[in-house]
């Protein structure tokens, strides 16, 4: 007698539901991510005050034109922030990122009281590269808490045209 | 591979399966998703392509209407109108594909001008081809025939692209206004592209499952077409992302420079480890569905084939920040950073593919001794062992052609086709997984042995 042979497509089954929990694994290590980064109920109701985005002079530490929200790439441009407006028992900072969502500019994190010297916040062209790379920047004022950013007080987005 | 199918064919169905019903609800669905699209980028692209993707549309949608009142009007036999309807579907489908290309072309290479375009495409077309031959390789006891296979690439490379441009546009945008800048907006962005894009990917892999029933026998054939899938998927975006880095790296000089450093990252380290394996894992859902019993248990391998795609598409994108790049040794650091992210994945599909082609290959053996057991002459004993191997077979055919020319090396390859077809369709009936009728069976035996007239013929 000849025993039949054995299925081995629910073998096949049973791999992939194994796998697919792992994959539900690595979702859950996602969201424990965004949580930690994103966390829940954060939301303080501040709001920072971005007095606008300029062409900027680097040499000289001064402000040119009017607020813009498009610039060349051959210009520099920085943030504007009123930092007095914020509580002083907070520690806050401010970030340019650009288009591959490089830090390209910052100050602090620190209380307001700190940063009130830093309320230009310029972009810096990447080392190696003799102007801004095109493409959308998005400067944000965030706010922080246990050692990390939680929240978003205060965000522009400008266009730096090709 | 064709002339056997059109013998399954040949055999009437009386009742059509309910899996069309499903097939026309998932293809109207993803219709109305390419209507959306169509509008959205009438209204916020540029005039050319916001033109092109909705007229493009109405002109198609306008041939559809014609063409089918035309044959309503001037066919009245009913199998000749079908025959007729038919044809005007594949021509339509055929446009729609052009179309989408079309505005594909200019969504995404719009940036860097059209030549450019076209050199980077001409860079990734002999890396997809050679990653398409090397599948159909693998695929070595009964090849998917190449249409289907440039069929699931071109849908992959056209119209998953064109589905999600907009679904992922808008969640980035959301995203980037809601969300803290950095690992969480990571996580985000990763979650969106993971969903949306093997979404789109896999609803081809879904519709050939239903619609192409001969041609997907199991875990293999799943796993052939969803990786065809995701290689066109990458050939476009790989195209792309070299156009758009040229273009924002040109005036630095570094144009050359971003977009061949791109086609290295996607065209040769990540053209198997990414969007290929991704896919994948829906074919090899899909795939085992085939030949699973139970429709609840065809769910669930079908939903588990998405998560394991969704899971590997979203630890490439969420976790590659995660590995810094050093200048002093970025180039081994770039190719650690694939192995590490997608290197698991990768060999956990490879373990089922080739687990798949070792249960696929004993499955036909066996079949092939038991059709040559019954004396039908479809399959001779002799036949078993070279059937058994591709290295042989390939022998087998150019033995003929040593004697009867080319038109003897193709009878050959049609007639070892159309054997493996009859292995192929028996096993699929021992099973209970097969809508066809037994007469179908029969129909591929004369088949099998009007080749073998036909080949006796062309050496004598």
């Amino acid at each position: 007698m000849v025993a039949a042979p054995v299925d081995q497509v629910p073998t096949l089954y049973r791999t992939l539901l194994v796998y697919a929990a792992t994959s539900l694994l690595i979702f859950i290590a996602g969201l424990v991510e965004f949580a930690y980064f994103e966390p829940p109920g954060q939301h303080t109701g501040l709001k920072a005050t971005i007095v606008g985005v300029y062409q900027y002079d680097p040499d000289h530490n001064t402000l040119i034109g009017p607020d813009k929200s498009s610039f060349p790439r051959t210009s520099q441009f920085a943030a504007v922030v009123d930092w007095s407006s914020l509580p002083q028992n907070m520690i806050f900072d401010a970030r340019w990122y650009d288009a591959f969502e490089n830090i390209v500019g910052s100050a602090g994190p620190g209380a307001p009281q700190d940063l009130a010297a830093h309320t230009i916040v310029p972009v810096s062209v990447p080392p190696g590269l003799q102007h801004n790379l095109p493409g959308h920047y998005i400067f944000v004022v965030e706010r922080w808490e246990g050692g990390v950013p939680v929240e978003v007080i205060g965000r522009r987005v400008v266009m730096v045209e090709r | 591979m064709g002339a056997a199918i059109s013998a399954r064919s040949a055999n009437p169905h009386h009742r059509r399966p309910a899996r069309y019903a499903i097939a026309i609800a998932i293809a109207v669905t993803l219709v109305l998703v390419l209507v959306a699209s169509s509008i959205l980028n009438y209204v916020y692209l540029d005039t050319v392509a916001g033109s092109t993707s909705l007229y493009g549309l109405l002109a198609i949608a306008l041939v559809a209407v014609v063409a089918f009142a035309t044959v309503r009007a001037l066919v009245h036999e009913q199998a000749e109108r079908r025959r007729q309807f038919m044809r005007a579907g594949v021509v339509l489908g055929v446009a729609a594909l052009c179309w989408l290309l079309l505005v594909d072309v200019i969504v995404f290479t719009y940036s860097a001008g059209l030549g450019v375009a076209a050199v980077c495409a001409l860079a990734c077309l002999p890396t997809t081809g050679f990653a398409l031959l090397v599948l159909r390789a693998l695929d070595r006891n009964e090849t998917e025939p190449w249409r289907l296979v440039l069929l699931a690439a071109a849908w992959g490379a056209v119209v998953a692209t064109s589905l999600v441009i907009w679904a992922e546009s808008l969640w980035q945008a959301i995203a980037i206004r809601t969300l803290v800048p950095g690992p969480g907006l990571d996580v985000s962005t990763a979650f969106s592209a993971g969903i949306l894009e093997e979404l789109a990917k896999g609803s081809a892999v879904v519709l050939l499952f239903l619609v192409m029933r001969n041609e997907f026998d199991d875990v293999v054939d799943g796993i052939i077409y969803g990786a065809a899938v995701g290689l066109g998927f990458n050939f476009m975006e790989s195209v792309s992302y070299m156009t758009h880095l040229y273009a924002v790296f040109s005036p630095e000089g570094l144009g050359g420079e971003a977009a061949g450093f791109q086609w290295y990252a996607r065209q040769v380290l990540g053209l198997f480890f990414g969007h290929a394996t991704y896919t994948a894992f829906v074919g090899a859902g899909v795939g085992i569905a085939r030949q699973l019993p139970d429709v609840r248990q065809k769910i669930f391998a079908i939903a588990a084939g998405f998560i394991v795609a969704i899971g590997a598409h979203f630890s490439w994108d969420a976790w590659l920040s995660a590995f810094p790049i050093d200048k002093s040794l970025e180039i081994v650091e770039i190719h650690m950073r694939t192995l590490i992210i997608s290197g698991p994945f990768t060999a956990a599909l490879l373990a089922v593919l080739f687990t798949g082609i070792y249960i696929e290959g004993q499955a036909l053996a066996g079949q092939f001794r038991k059709e040559a057991a019954l004396g039908t002459g479809a399959i001779l004993p002799e036949e078993v062992s070279i059937l058994m191997n591709p290295w042989q077979r390939f022998q087998q055919r150019v033995r003929a052609m040593g004697r009867g020319g080319l038109r003897a090396y193709l009878l050959v390859a049609r007639l070892q086709s159309a054997q493996i077809d009859l292995a192929m369709e028996r096993w699929h009936r021992e099973r209970n997984e097969i809508d066809a009728p037994p007469e179908a069976d029969g129909e591929l035996r004369r088949r099998v042995i009007r080749l073998r007239e036909q080949l006796a013929a062309a050496v004598a």
